[in-house]
């Protein structure tokens, strides 16, 4: 397969926004664009990514739409939809693409609208990315699922409340220095460990929220990228599946799709853990970054609530997790959001993140998981 | 092959008449929860009904306090995936459980629960 890098990428404010979803990814494509230095008519493709647009604005066929609005309507636009991992599926197609010689330059991401609709509506839409039969009438919410995962992580390893609150403490304080975050503001392990239950053992504070906001990234070919002035290189891109149903996981614990994801990429990359300088992973709620710090094999399994608490996940300790606020402080457009990781692994590799930079960065990592886990995303990314 | 399919729409009017259904895989022996065209341990398909007890333990469980559309008036609620004794699990609302009861490991029996057209499975005390 060809080499692939990453030229350009866009991401809007992310919070509440009064846009369609197709606006926002717009506005985010368009500073792609600026940013990859690059003639519009240039793409020769669109991948879009979002979830929820039949439920919450009435709207399908957002491919050719979202290239409408963009101004570049006769570009071949597909959407892509894999839960939460959206936009990180459409971005491993778009690496192919590009890695099989079809086109040069693609335009890859994704949006997402919802604050418009009622709590209780998002609720029931996101939860349509959980089994409709043997899932949904229960009222199992998302909170719900990880809820289910925290329990079995606390029973096996005796991972603590207090252990995943600071992972919410730490997202936070990283989100201070993402001027396009949803919140920018601190927050207290008192204040987390205070904040209501949404679904035993997950407080209102262990969950990111509901956010409305676009992401977009420009993907070109080696030929191409070596005329930009700072290419990052795609080294790996896997995605993994696992079953659909929660009663049929095995292990309530772990993630096996995020272990095998990761194996995945490692190995395209011929890379391992020990060699990922930053990572921008899928922390919808406390527990789902302890377990993916696990499963892309940062820390042993039942080791990551402590790692956590030991500060090893902070910008300046071992492994830097989530600079960018991740998805609990910066929010979690969730059409938008694997995109959005890239970019900021992207401005990260690039040197570009300014107040929350990781010094010294040269290969990061992006893990989205999509859903009740059935799917994962990992990329692997390398600058010259 | 075999023509004696549980789709969904038979397993759960199974559920509404008190029973849960499974099916096992005569060429591996691999038990799994309907419905499943392919085995996804052998690849083969050769499916027999085999009914399941609806007795087993809490594997984890979670309150529901904040609830989708159509829940809203029903929280506080508990939900649990359930090892059966067959060795398969199911999710499912538990009822008639104090919640703060609940804890990984307590023994439930399978319940019906129907509520206007819609069935699902549910557990009680053992």
């Amino acid at each position: 397969m060809r080499r692939v890098a990453v030229i350009g990428v866009g991401v809007t404010r992310f919070g509440k926004h009064d846009r369609s979803s197709a606006e926002l990814f717009a506005e985010a494509a368009r500073d792609a664009i600026i940013d990859a230095e690059i003639e519009p008519r240039a793409i020769q493709a669109l991948y879009y990514g979002n979830v929820t647009g039949g439920e919450s604005e009435r709207q399908l066929h957002m491919g050719p739409l979202a290239a409408t609005i963009l101004g570049l309507p006769t570009v071949p636009s597909t959407r892509f939809e894999n839960a939460c991992a959206t936009s990180h599926a459409a971005f491993r197609h778009a690496v192919m693409e590009i890695g099989a010689g079809v086109s040069d330059v693609v335009l890859v991401g994704g949006a997402e609208r919802i604050l418009h609709v009622p709590t209780d509506h998002a609720t029931e839409f996101f939860a349509y990315c959980s089994d409709a039969a043997y899932e949904q009438p229960t009222g199992l919410t998302f909170p719900g699922v990880f809820a289910l995962i925290a329990r079995a992580h606390m029973e096996k390893y005796g991972t603590t409340e207090e252990q995943m609150a600071h992972v919410a403490v730490k997202n936070h304080r990283h989100g201070l220095h993402n001027p396009k975050a949803q919140f920018q503001k601190e927050i207290s392990l008192e204040t987390v460990l205070k904040s209501a239950y949404v679904a035993d053992p997950l407080k209102l504070l262990d969950c990111c929220p509901f956010t409305d906001g676009g992401a977009a990234v420009i993907l070109a070919s080696e030929e191409v990228a070596r005329r930009h002035r700072r290419p990052i290189w795609v080294l790996g891109t896997h995605a993994a599946t696992d079953t659909m149903f929660m009663h049929e996981k095995r292990d309530l614990a772990r993630v096996p799709a995020t272990e095998r994801a990761a194996a995945g990429a490692y190995r395209q990359a011929g890379r391992g853990p020990g060699d990922v300088d930053v990572v921008e992973l899928h922390d919808c709620f406390t527990i789902a970054e302890i377990v993916a710090t696990e499963g892309l094999g940062f820390f042993e399994p039942g080791t990551g609530g402590m790692a956590a608490e030991k500060g090893w996940t902070s910008v300046g300790g071992k492994i830097p997790v989530n600079p960018s606020g991740g998805l609990k402080a910066k929010g979690h457009p969730i059409g938008a959001t694997g995109a959005a990781q890239i970019a900021e692994i992207v401005t990260q590799l690039r040197g570009e993140a300014g107040p929350r930079q990781v010094e010294g960065a040269r290969t990061g990592l992006t893990h989205t998981l999509g859903g009740n886990t059935a799917t994962v995303l990992v990329s692997l990314f390398g600058c010259d | 092959m075999t023509d004696d399919v549980v789709t969904l729409q038979r397993f759960f009017a199974e559920v509404r008449a008190g029973r849960l259904t499974g099916i096992r895989c005569r060429e591996c022996g691999e038990l799994t929860i309907p419905p499943k065209e392919l085995c996804a341990a052998c690849g083969k398909r050769a499916w027999d009904t085999v009914p399941l007890k609806g007795d087993g333990t809490i594997s984890s469980y979670t309150v529901i306090r904040v609830a989708p559309r159509g829940h809203t008036g029903e929280t506080p609620y508990a939900v649990a995936v359930v090892q059966l004794s067959e060795g398969v699990s199911l999710l499912g609302r538990v009822v008639e459980v104090p919640l703060e009861s609940l804890r990984v490991g307590l023994a439930v029996r399978f319940r019906p629960l129907v509520v206007g057209e819609q069935t699902m499975v549910g557990f009680g005390p053992a």
